[in-house]
């Protein structure tokens, strides 16, 4: 009988101790995890990179790096998760204010408060190359709680992408405006049944970019940070006079235009009858010539589209409609939609911020997780111009280690690879987009958090419908979802906000 | 040293002599503390202002803060007559498809195709949820579902399942009978298959027919089972049907919440798609507490009838 | 039963005949259409949709699988054993607990079994028990967060019960006359002469560790090797997850790669093992419904 019982026993202690035995740190090096977004690799290249990186970390400061990917699947879900659940095997985490709710994190307790102290000591260079406004940017409450990665420059300002070739079949040659894109849309519906003029999967968009699109486009406001209900960001700021919430959602005719707007498109099939349960790799069709448009912003049309859609539709010419291109209503990025923060839960601050630390300075670890190794995943040519090997594929071969919480303009070299014109576009972009006017604002919810979750509720269930054209008769919809936002707080919610802007406006121009 | 059973005896008398039985029940135990009851305070989660860093007990009260969200949202009435419409309809349809499939397969009289019927009926019932959620999909959507094609080769409009909320409750209920009818037949069919033959055989000779045969000796003994199964069924309300409703109507598909969205996805998008963990515990704890609230009714209404089918 | 029939009667025959035949004809033909669709030419089902009978023929999706089995087969290892090693451990306790609780002479067996009836009246809801799992239990991303909840129900205990009352009192009585202790009473007496409940509760514990996905969603998110039908909701539910399960392998990775009848295909094979084995096993599933349904 004992026996039976020792068996038992003997078999849980083995399923205890090899689970454990997955999770032990080796002897000599302690881990640290970096938290980071993207589809986990599997080709084994960003392992083989880690590899190198920790024969340097090892002997330097005692670390071995490691990754753990949230997965585009479900991100929105998963990230917050991860931190909320206070899992201690995670250090390093890559955040954002804008598109990955830093702030909103820092004050839900999810993130490491950093001090100057902390970080002279850890990360000397990150200290002194960050400049003071910037870490104010990142302070709130007397503690620093992520590292803005603002030595890079990029534009992530979102839009849709679209074929030259197919729209000139139709007599469109730009697309200037949402007139102009239904028009291509026609066209490319006209000529090419075998494609869908854009065929989107409204699940990994659910939060419906295209309908923000539509609205900045319309109107001189852009979304204010930090106060976002859920997913969704309704309350905005006028670009004349930032210190003032307005929201089309509740008033004006936008909303309801780009609802009518939307509907027509539905019906007239630009998109999957199942749109909000389709679930495909909209891109890739794109890439085969069955979709003819997608909808993304400018880095990702500079470094990955517009390339690859040269390479596989010759001829495309894809181009970039931006929004806001005709009301010249876009902003540039923040200094701290990249960033790094250290996980709340970590055990290992200390040695998190001495790897950051080699991470964002140390140009050879650098070149390696951002790269690979040289003469494997990529080789320099003449000029500080970077290629990839011949045969190599970017839909195999991508090493996909995602930094963006620290990338370095003086590390980064040409890349051979990427839109020859890109220049151009980023002076476009120059001429006339703004800076944010409101990073430093931090919103306090604590008085309307219940009422904030209630008016996140009803646009996760409506803002999807809107913007696929399902739902009905636009303009009694429209009217619903106002009342529902009504009815959830709205307007006591849009009060706090602007009294807390208000103050924000005294206290700054002090 | 044999004690007989209900012999009187101290309660640690009794712990020493059982120690082996306890013992024995111990891991068992053990288990229901660890996955069930040492969470059960954590519900106290639906009454603060949640801190990752500060835990459950180290987050701010805040009293029913959070319960307030579900009323203002405009959540509340509708998950509510979602989640007991839903029940009602599985339970009560359930069980008169069941009794159905049971009776006529007692009439049929041929051994081997009675065991196939059978044997085919329960096999939904072994697949996942996640299974049953692709195959309604396939059979559903709107570009190769093959209910939607069967209308397009007849030159018909095809019907759009996915952007119709009116038409999920006949949706979830066809599968949830799909799934459950097969298996929930089989006691019926077990307490058909218990009548004494002998009364069978007078009936015959008093020249019943079949109906008369189900309406007069089967259906008056199924009584005992029926208030038995639907007991135990008003029990399982609380665990609901999450798998169900969570792959078969698509997690992102918001437009058919208004008539397909239940407590347990509620539960689940709070928590995982809006990261509001004391949101989310509201909602479950309300759950619990109407789900007890049920049970302990309807237990208290059966043992006031006939004590013998109560359940505690 | 000889006797004549009437025309009422083979009426309700013929009746129950047909509709039990179409009923049948219902629940086979979701299975059919799957195996069906698996078997078919993408371009012919994207264009006329999925049918009764294969359209067109191909063993595309079959050998894309193939070609690149890797998390095929991790998910089919890990999905194995879980299932064994839960089923066994699970079965044993259940069975120890059943037991003791199935003793006339055991005076708290009825406490201890509200005890646990009572987790299926009350539960502590999602939220915590989330949190409770992770951040103290630390079962994020181990297997144990999908072994562990999974091992016994109070269902499964009253089940075992009640096919322990069905062995008569006088076996334990003869035991103890022989000086045998309560657990090698239960060991070498009653084990032996409960196989029908042993593979009964057993059947049920190995279906239910076959079928979760939804511990696996919620704890086991970035683990390479996901359990069998979390594997299957991914590649059905998320257009990335298809393309990363067949990294690497010898195909092009692009949109002409026929997802849905892999889709079809994945589900094929992680349903097969089930149906396959269920002309065997569905007896003891009937019995358990049965002996589980008795008030106890």
């Amino acid at each position: 009988m004992k026996r039976m019982l020792k068996a038992v026993a003997l078999a849980l202690l083995v399923l205890f101790a090899t689970s454990a035995a997955f999770a032990a740190p080796s002897a000599k090096t302690a881990p640290v995890t970096l938290l980071l977004l993207g589809n986990k690799p599997t080709n084994g290249r960003i392992e083989a990179a880690l590899a190198e990186i920790n024969k340097l970390l090892g002997p330097r400061i005692g670390a071995e790096l490691k990754v753990q990917y949230i997965e585009w699947a479900d991100w929105q879900n998963q990230y917050q998760l991860a931190l909320a659940s206070g899992d201690s095997n995670i250090d390093l985490v890559i955040t954002a204010t804008d598109w990955l709710f830093a702030r909103e994190i820092a004050r839900k307790g999810g993130f490491y408060p950093l001090t100057p102290d902390l970080i002279k000591a850890n990360a000397p260079k990150t200290w002194a190359e960050v400049s003071p406004a910037h870490w104010d940017l990142c302070t709130e409450n007397g503690k620093i709680w992520f590292i803005p990665e603002d030595q890079y420059s990029q534009y992530t300002n979102h839009g849709v992408y679209w074929r030259l070739d197919w729209g000139k079949q139709g007599g469109v040659s730009t697309v200037k405006n949402f007139a102009d894109l239904e028009k291509y849309f026609d066209a490319v519906k006209k000529n090419h049944p075998e494609a869908f003029p854009w065929d989107v999967s409204g699940k990994e968009s659910s939060f419906g970019q295209i309908l923000y699109g539509y609205l900045q486009s319309s109107i001189p406001a852009q979304t204010i940070l930090g106060c976002s209900t859920g997913n969704h960001g309704i309350f905005w700021y006028n670009t004349k006079d930032p210190y003032t919430v307005v929201s089309p959602f509740m008033d004006g005719k936008e909303l309801l235009d780009a609802v009518q707007t939307f509907d027509r498109w539905a019906k007239k099939g630009f998109w999957r009858e199942d749109v909000l349960n389709y679930q495909g790799q909209t891109r890739e069709e794109m890439y085969d010539g069955l979709s003819g448009a997608d909808q993304h912003h400018t880095q990702t049309y500079v470094t990955q589209t517009r390339p690859q859609m040269d390479k596989r539709q010759p001829g495309s010419e894809l181009q970039f409609y931006y929004f806001g291109m005709e009301n010249k209503n876009v902003n540039k990025d923040l200094m701290t939609h990249g960033a790094m923060a250290v996980n709340a839960a970590s055990k290992n601050v200390p040695l998190a911020l001495k790897v950051y630390e080699l991470l964002r300075n140390d140009k050879q670890i650098y070149m390696l997780f951002n790269y690979g190794i040289e003469g494997v995943d990529y080789v320099m040519k003449s000029g500080n111009v970077l290629d990839r090997p011949a045969g190599w594929d970017v839909t195999k071969q991508s090493l996909d280690s995602n930094f963006w919480g620290g990338r370095m303009d003086a590390f980064e070299p040409l890349n051979a690879q990427h839109w020859a014109d890109k220049n151009k576009l980023y002076a476009e972009l120059n001429a006339f987009a703004k800076e944010y006017p409101l990073e430093k604002f931090a919103f306090n919810n604590t008085k309307v958090a219940a009422e904030m979750a209630a008016i996140g509720d009803v646009c996760s269930t409506y803002m999807p419908a809107f913007a696929y054209g399902k739902t009905g008769d636009p303009v009694k919809a429209v009217n619903d979802f106002r009342a529902a936002l009504k009815k959830a707080g709205y307007d006591k919610v849009k009060a706090e906000i602007q009294a807390q802007l208000t103050a924000f406006k005294t206290a700054t121009k002090k | 040293m044999k004690p007989l059973p209900g012999t009187n005896r101290g309660f640690f008398k009794e712990l020493s002599h059982s120690r082996t039985l306890i013992l024995m029940c111990l891991p068992a135990i053990l288990f229901f503390i660890v996955f069930c009851y040492i969470p059960m305070p954590g519900a106290y989660i639906a009454f603060t202002d949640f801190k990752y860093n500060q835990g459950i007990f180290g987050s701010r009260f805040v009293g029913f803060e959070n319960f307030r969200f579900l009323i203002i949202s405009g959540k509340l009435w509708q998950l509510t007559r979602n989640t007991i419409l839903y029940n009602v309809a599985f339970i009560v349809l359930g069980n008169i498809l069941q009794i159905f499939v049971a009776i006529l397969l007692n009439e049929v009289r041929l051994k081997w195709f009675k065991k196939i019927a059978q044997s085919v009926m329960f096999l939904p019932y072994f697949i996942s949820a996640v299974l049953v959620g692709f195959l309604s999909f396939s059979i559903l959507n709107y570009d190769y579902g093959f209910i939607p094609n069967l209308f397009k080769a007849l030159g018909a409009e095809a019907p759009k399942f996915y952007s119709n909320p009116r038409v999920w409750p006949l949706i979830i209920v066809l599968v949830n009978l799909w799934q459950t009818t097969g298996y929930g037949s089989i006691v019926y069919f077990a307490a058909i298959m218990g009548i004494d033959p002998t009364i069978y055989e007078a009936a015959e000779i008093d020249g019943a027919h079949a109906i008369q045969r189900i309406w007069y000796i089967i259906l008056p003994s199924l009584k005992n089972t029926v208030a038995v199964l639907i007991l135990f069924s008003i029990g399982g309300i609380l665990k609901g049907n999450f798998g169900l409703f969570y792959n078969v109507v698509g997690n992102g598909n918001p437009i058919l919440q208004p008539t397909t969205d239940i407590i347990e996805t509620f539960v689940y998008r709070a928590l995982m798609n809006q990261f509001n963990f004391s949101s989310s515990a509201a909602a479950g704890l309300y759950q619990s507490v109407v789900g007890f609230a049920i049970v302990m009714t309807a237990n208290w209404i059966v043992k006031r009838i006939e004590p013998e089918y109560a359940l505690f | 039963m000889a006797v004549k029939k009437d025309k009422v009667s083979l009426g309700v025959t013929i009746f129950a005949f047909a509709l039990m035949t179409a009923a049948s004809v219902v629940c086979l033909l979701p299975f059919v259409m799957m195996v069906s669709a698996s078997f078919s030419t993408e371009n012919i089902i994207m264009t006329k949709g999925i049918g009764v009978f294969p359209r067109g023929f191909s063993l595309r999706a079959y050998e894309i699988i193939m070609s690149m089995p890797k998390y095929m087969i991790g998910a089919y290892v890990v999905t194995v054993a879980l299932t064994v090693s839960g089923t066994l451990i699970g079965l044993f306790l259940i069975a120890m607990t059943g037991y003791s609780l199935a003793r006339p002479d055991f005076r708290i067996r009825n406490k201890i079994a509200f005890f646990f009836y009572f987790t299926t009246l009350f539960s502590a809801g999602l939220a915590p028990s989330y949190i409770w799992m992770v951040r103290y239990l630390g079962l994020k991303n181990n297997y144990l967060a999908v072994l562990l909840p999974l091992l016994m129900t109070p269902w499964l205990i009253i089940l075992m019960r009640n096919f322990m009352k069905s062995i008569p009192h006088e076996i334990t009585e003869s035991g103890k006359m022989d000086g045998a202790g309560d657990f090698r009473i239960f060991i070498s007496l009653i084990f032996p002469m409960v196989k029908p409940g042993l593979a009964t509760v057993g059947l049920f514990l190995a279906l239910s560790y076959w079928n979760d996905w939804y511990n696996a969603m919620l704890y086991l998110p970035n683990l390479d090797y996901k359990p069998l039908q979390y594997h299957l909701y991914r590649i059905v539910n998320e257009a990335a997850a298809l393309k990363n399960s067949l990294a690497g392998a010898n195909v092009v990775l692009t949109a002409s790669l026929p997802s849905t009848t892999l889709k079809m295909a994945t589900a094929v094979l992680a349903t097969g093992p089930i149906i396959l084995l269920y002309p065997f096993i569905q007896r003891f599933f009937i019995t358990g419904i049965v002996v589980g349904s008795v008030k106890g």
